[in-house]
């Protein structure tokens, strides 16, 4: 016999009553808590990060991405106007463009169009406290971290939602990540479910699974631009230009 | 008997290993009538060595002469800026780390408040590596310590002895990069990069996890509008200002 053309038996009702199960009920929250991962479908032969031409694909946990219909978007903490957005929503904010370089920590960096719109947008709908001076991400991939607010609403620091001309794509963070070029490509949370504003700072994932600063910053030292192949060049820090990249006016 | 023997040529040689990370210093007269003021160091006029003949982005080498002038000893910290712009706010436990996050007009307007102005980058050179061209301010290459881990980290700006220049200047090659008040140009540089970004000097370099020092005659380059963890200064001024 089958049900919703799932065979009945006794894996199928010990299934029901699982949380996985419970969450699928309520597909954007569990106990409070967002969480798209859905481990059970990661492909026995998947690779977690990949190194395409063009542009590297790294992530901290196996992730086949965000079920977008089912995404909402929490912003919250010490804020006035506590809020949910769904990813429609997300369209009714001045969009930007840019070209600029993710710099990888790891050496490697590689360069895009974003098309996004300014952090500021999300700080005047929530109205952050006075003493909120820090503020915290979480992923639907068990990601998280964090920035200061000041460096959130400074210049070329995007929430991005397309990428090259297209909707970010599930390797690149779909439906929303952040784009900050003046920090390691680690900075650059990707399929971003809630934020949080804080008068503390939280550590980052990296801080606490690696040997990677909180703070991110690029430093001066060598890149191997992908579309160089991969050749060192020196770089100043903070956000990376080559001789060979137009600089924005 | 043998194990006295061995505690002993143990304590020799952490001795001989203290006595070897000691820089030799050039010793300095400072004329009659010319008053260092505190906690700068006089650089006495002459020539020194500019650059390297390998690097075509540098002085290549050449001598350059200079007047006589004072440069702070240490990097400008935390509390001495936040005295001067008390919105520049600081972790009381890391008072005495180099002050960052402040933009190249920052740093100029703090030094004018002081009476002094920010070191031209041969002024900067000089008080790093002296005048007998030496590659690094402590003449002997070292590993940098905090190899393993990426991230900036800023010391204590009076913490180093073994890494001061044969000036006594500590912070040229660690620590916080520093604004100086030339304009950067590689001799190669488009018209339109010409007066675009200030010289900063003297900060570590990072690749991955891999930390390193920076040569006395290395330049860096940055936007003078921006600000970031790894930029802060120090102040000199001319001996008849």
């Amino acid at each position: 016999m089958k049900i919703l053309g799932q065979k009945l038996n006794r894996r199928f009702f010990l299934s029901l009553f699982s949380l996985s199960s419970i969450a699928a009920l309520f597909p954007t929250k569990v106990f409070g808590i967002s969480d798209y991962r859905r481990d059970k479908n990661i492909p026995k032969n998947y690779i977690q990060n990949r190194d395409r031409p063009g542009f590297f694909i790294r992530s901290a946990n196996p992730f086949t991405g965000v079920v977008t219909d089912e995404w909402n978007l929490s912003i919250g903490g010490m804020v006035e106007n506590p809020i949910e957005l769904a990813y429609e929503d997300l369209f009714g904010f001045k969009t930007i463009s840019q070209v600029s370089r993710l710099k990888c920590v790891e050496c490697w960096s590689a360069k895009a169009k974003w098309e996004g719109f300014l952090f500021q947008e999300l700080i005047n709908k929530v109205k952050p406290h006075s003493k909120a001076k820090y503020v915290y991400f979480q992923s639907a991939d068990s990601y998280y971290e964090s920035y200061t607010l000041e460096e959130l609403t400074r210049p070329r620091v995007l929430m991005v939602l397309r990428m090259n001309g297209q909707p970010l794509s599930k390797d690149h963070g779909s439906p929303l990540r952040l784009i900050a070029p003046f920090k390691y490509g680690y900075k650059n949370i990707k399929y971003i479910t809630s934020i949080e504003f804080s008068d503390s700072r939280k550590r980052n994932y990296w801080a606490n699974h690696g040997p990677y600063s909180v703070d991110g910053t690029v430093q001066p030292g060598i890149d191997h631009p992908l579309d160089f192949k991969k050749k060192p060049l020196t770089i100043n820090g903070g956000e990376v230009f080559h001789p060979f990249d137009k600089r924005p006016s | 008997m043998r194990r006295l023997l061995l505690a002993v040529l143990a304590l020799i040689f952490i001795c001989l290993s203290c006595e070897n990370k000691k820089v030799e210093q050039i010793k300095v007269n400072v004329p009659k009538g010319i008053t260092v003021p505190e906690k700068m160091v006089y650089i006495p006029s002459g020539d020194f060595i500019m650059g390297h003949r390998k690097k075509p982005e540098t002085n290549k080498g050449e001598r350059v002469t200079l007047e006589a002038f004072f440069i702070d000893r240490f990097e400008v910290t935390r509390k001495q800026y936040n005295v001067f712009n008390p919105a520049h706010m600081f972790n009381q436990k890391k008072a005495h780390f180099p002050v960052s996050m402040v933009t190249f007009q920052q740093g100029q307007d703090y030094c004018r408040w002081r009476n002094k102005r920010l070191p031209t980058e041969a002024e900067w050179e000089k008080s790093a590596r002296g005048t007998d061209g030496r590659k690094w301010p402590w003449k002997i290459y070292y590993e940098h310590p905090n190899n393993g881990f990426s991230g900036f980290l800023p010391e204590v700006v009076d913490k180093r002895n073994e890494w001061i220049s044969p000036y006594g200047v500590y912070g040229m090659g660690y620590n916080v990069w520093e604004w100086t008040s030339d304009w950067y140009d590689s001799g190669k540089s488009l018209k339109i990069d010409q007066k675009r970004y200030k010289v900063i000097r003297g900060g570590l370099t990072q690749t991955h996890t891999t930390i390193k020092f920076t040569p006395t005659y290395f330049r860096n380059k940055m936007d003078p509008k921006l600000y970031f963890n790894f930029i802060g200064f120090r102040c000199a001024c001319s001996v008849d200002r």
